[in-house]
């Protein structure tokens, strides 16, 4: 059977609504991630916010705001990451929640 | 009565898995329930434990629908907190609670950007994130296996076809759990509930599990659509949106407990949440435990006195209510849950059993316990098995 709409990530973060919030919100001390064995962030976040190329690269303009990753990093990770919701009004806004 | 809400407009922020059971909403409103922003009222409840190539469904139909209902939380949040303003609350959207006043250990007023709001009391709702309750110092960072990230994908797909897919009648609707092959042995799960005109499909997994055995979240959501049983229930649906929420599984013990001087917890921030691995109840729990808080305030009123030896009779409200009860009579479900064997072998054994009962080629078959006998063989112990019964059967 032909896989029926098949999603990648990308298209799938293209179907949500976000505004911008210009204050960084999440801030990561990528330094501590290079002695982080195993990178929980990577996996748990649903929108694929951090990646891993040589060093940590996070993109927090598809943060669908679960706070998952602050969860894991510091508790599995190597508590680098510094997160709080962007401000009022600001980042994700759900209309099919 | 200020209602403090971050988004845009309340409901923004908020993702579920779809059902909401239709109780707590009448304890609240009365008869007013009925102009809430339903989707479909649900009849059937399935579940199905899958292989990669099989699915073994159960199904139940309700004898009442209007028992719960699938619900979109924009539509649903949004009419809830019109209710509240008429009730005589008033609504602050785009506005970000960042901490709170704390004078002597009590909780005197928030702060929101640049504004610091005096307050009597405080009901904090901010989610799994707990971050006012770690402020209050009720609860440290979470342990991951406290905690599971749930996605899900909203495809739209026409009533009437949804209605024929289902078996359902107009305005019903179902709501379905998956179990086994879409997690990859991993602890968790994925649902799917219809609504008015799409339907939600989604995955749930453990925080501790998808982080230690590097497997992105996401692409167990792939793994569920992926499947032939899936396939044939999406066909032809146009994506919609796709979500995600951080779940608070550990219930109510995540708090050490769940007011301080001046402010009360309630919802997801404070654990109440019900995954017994057959229904998910949170919204429900949320809307009783907000009642039970309101009602404690109301009386703490009278003396003007917020202390928490004062609004401790929140937790005893939470304790003795009977839809509450249930998270504590479940209290040892998340442990429970915590088998692995749940979300692998036994699906398996469940499907490959199913397939040599119904498989007719000619090569001769055996009686049902002899084969369900040997499909168990080599998978699992049968002194495992009667364990993990009995555990069962304690549990749940």
């Amino acid at each position: 059977m032909s896989q029926e709409g098949k999603l990648t990530l990308d298209k799938r973060l293209a179907l949500v609504s976000f505004t911008k919030d210009p204050r960084p919100f999440i801030t990561v001390e990528t330094e501590l991630c290079k002695e982080c064995e195993k990178k929980p962030c990577l996996y748990i976040c649903p929108a694929g916010v951090y990646t891993w190329q040589d060093q940590l690269n996070y993109n927090t303009e598809g943060c669908l705001e679960t706070g998952a990753c602050l969860v894991v990093c510091h508790k599995i990770g190597a508590k680098a990451i510094h997160w709080k919701y962007p401000a009022g009004g600001k980042g994700v806004s759900f209309r099919q929640g | 009565m200020l209602l403090v809400e971050r988004g845009s407009f309340p409901g923004s922020k908020n993702v579920f898995g779809g059902r909401i059971y239709t109780y707590a909403l009448k304890r609240l409103l009365g008869d007013a329930w009925k102009d809430a922003p339903v989707e479909r009222f649900i009849r059937k409840e399935g579940i199905t434990f899958m292989s990669n190539d099989s699915a073994f469904t159960l199904e139940y139909e309700v004898k009442d629908p209007e028992q719960s209902f699938s619900a979109v939380r924009a539509k649903f949040d949004k009419w809830l907190a019109e209710q509240a303003e008429k009730a005589g609350a008033q609504v602050i959207t785009d506005s970000l609670v960042d901490d709170l006043i704390v004078e002597n250990g009590q909780v005197k007023g928030i702060i929101a950007g640049e504004d610091k709001i005096p307050t009597d009391a405080v009901i904090a709702c901010d989610g799994t994130t707990t971050g006012l309750a770690r402020k209050a110092g009720l609860v440290k960072m979470l342990e991951p296996q406290q905690i599971s990230i749930g996605m899900k994908d909203v495809i739209e797909i026409s009533p009437a076809t949804i209605e024929e897919r289902f078996g359902v009648d107009q305005g019903e609707g179902a709501a379905h759990v998956f179990a086994g092959s879409c997690t990859d042995g991993l602890r968790g799960g994925g649902f799917l509930y219809t609504n008015k005109d799409s339907i939600a499909l989604g995955l749930v997994v453990g925080g501790d599990d998808v982080s230690i055995q590097a497997k992105p979240s996401h692409s167990l959501l792939d793994r569920l659509r992926a499947h032939p049983k899936v396939q044939r229930l999406i066909k032809g649906g146009k994506n919609r949106e796709y979500n995600a929420h951080m779940i608070p599984e550990a219930g109510p013990r995540m708090l050490t407990r769940p007011f301080t001087g001046g402010m009360l917890v309630a919802g997801d921030a404070a654990g109440h949440l019900l995954n017994n691995g057959y229904t998910f109840r949170g919204v429900d729990m949320a809307m009783i435990a907000g009642m039970a808080a309101a009602t404690t305030i109301l009386d703490a009123k009278k003396t003007k006195d917020y202390s928490a030896g004062n609004l401790q009779s929140y937790e005893t409200r939470l304790r003795k209510d009977p839809a509450l009860k249930d998270m504590y009579t479940f209290s040892k479900v998340p442990s429970y849950l915590r088998n692995r064997r749940l979300y692998g072998v036994y699906p398996e054994i469940v499907c490959s059993a199913a397939e040599a009962v119904y498989r007719v080629d000619g090569t001769g078959k055996k009686k049902i316990y002899k084969e369900m006998r040997a499909q168990t063989k080599g998978k699992v112990s049968t002194l495992t098995l009667v364990r993990d019964l009995l555990a069962g059967a304690r549990t749940f």
